[in-house]
């Protein structure tokens, strides 16, 4: 049985136990592998900023900490939250950019969590012209975007 | 899985089903998990044990492990219209 399998068959059993009727689907995307919880009962897992869905991902990284590694990153979603609210986050990453490159002067965001923080670095590091920074020593960090000299 | 009208899932709660599975995924020892579940002033009171080696897995990093599974107990309650509590034996 693959990983994603593996990892699959835990998330539909926390769900099934919880009560939610919830079917996952595989979706390979340029970010990784994400499996997609979909029905009407996403809302418990969607609902306070996604508090039950970051729980669930944290759950799947410390039971497959070992397996996944460092770089094999599986992102548990509902309904496409996720990666609506990833998407967000890119969209506001190049607009912070684009008014650090007019105006020459770094600009915060966030405090930001760590996956938060890595779509934020990683949307930075498509533009040559900016650079990111995490500051501080929490889980949450603020994201000092400046122009790279 | 079938679901009963309480949302009991083959004779276990949700609130103890959930935690069964989750912490069984996260210990080396998926065999000495225990899980009881007693009602306690309109508040169910879920008791979790492990292995003695296993309970730093259940706890995590700055108990950060231990929140993420609350908090699936938690939703788990609200779904099923009650009030939960884990306590976490070591």
């Amino acid at each position: 049985m693959s990983l994603t399998e593996q990892i699959t068959g835990f998330v539909q059993n926390v769900v099934d136990a919880m009560g939610l009727t919830l079917t996952p689907r595989i979706e390979e995307t340029p970010d990784g592998t994400h499996i997609n919880l979909e029905g009407e009962d996403g809302g418990v897992l969607v609902r306070r900023g996604g508090e039950g869905l970051q729980a669930l991902q944290h759950l799947v990284a410390t039971a497959f900490r070992k397996q996944l590694g460092d770089d094999n990153r599986i992102v548990v979603d509902c309904n496409g939250f996720r990666r609506d609210k990833d998407a967000e986050l890119k969209q506001m990453a190049r607009f912070i950019a684009g008014k650090v490159l007019s105006s020459g002067i770094p600009q915060e965001m966030g405090p930001l969590n760590p996956y938060e923080r890595r779509i934020v670095h990683l949307t930075i590091a498509e533009d040559p012209k900016v650079t990111s920074e995490s500051i501080g020593d929490a889980f949450m960090k603020t994201v000092i975007i400046s122009t790279k000299n | 899985m079938s679901s009963t009208e309480t949302g009991a899932v083959g004779g276990v709660s949700p609130l103890r089903a959930v935690v069964e599975v989750v912490a069984r995924a996260l210990v080396d020892n998926p065999g000495s998990v225990k899980v009881t579940e007693t009602e306690r002033r309109g508040m169910t009171v879920l008791e979790l044990s492990t292995a003695p080696g296993d309970m730093g897995k259940i706890i995590g990093r700055q108990g950060r492990t231990a929140a993420a599974l609350r908090m699936m107990v938690a939703l788990t309650a609200e779904k099923h219209g009650k009030r939960a509590q884990l306590d976490i034996k070591d």
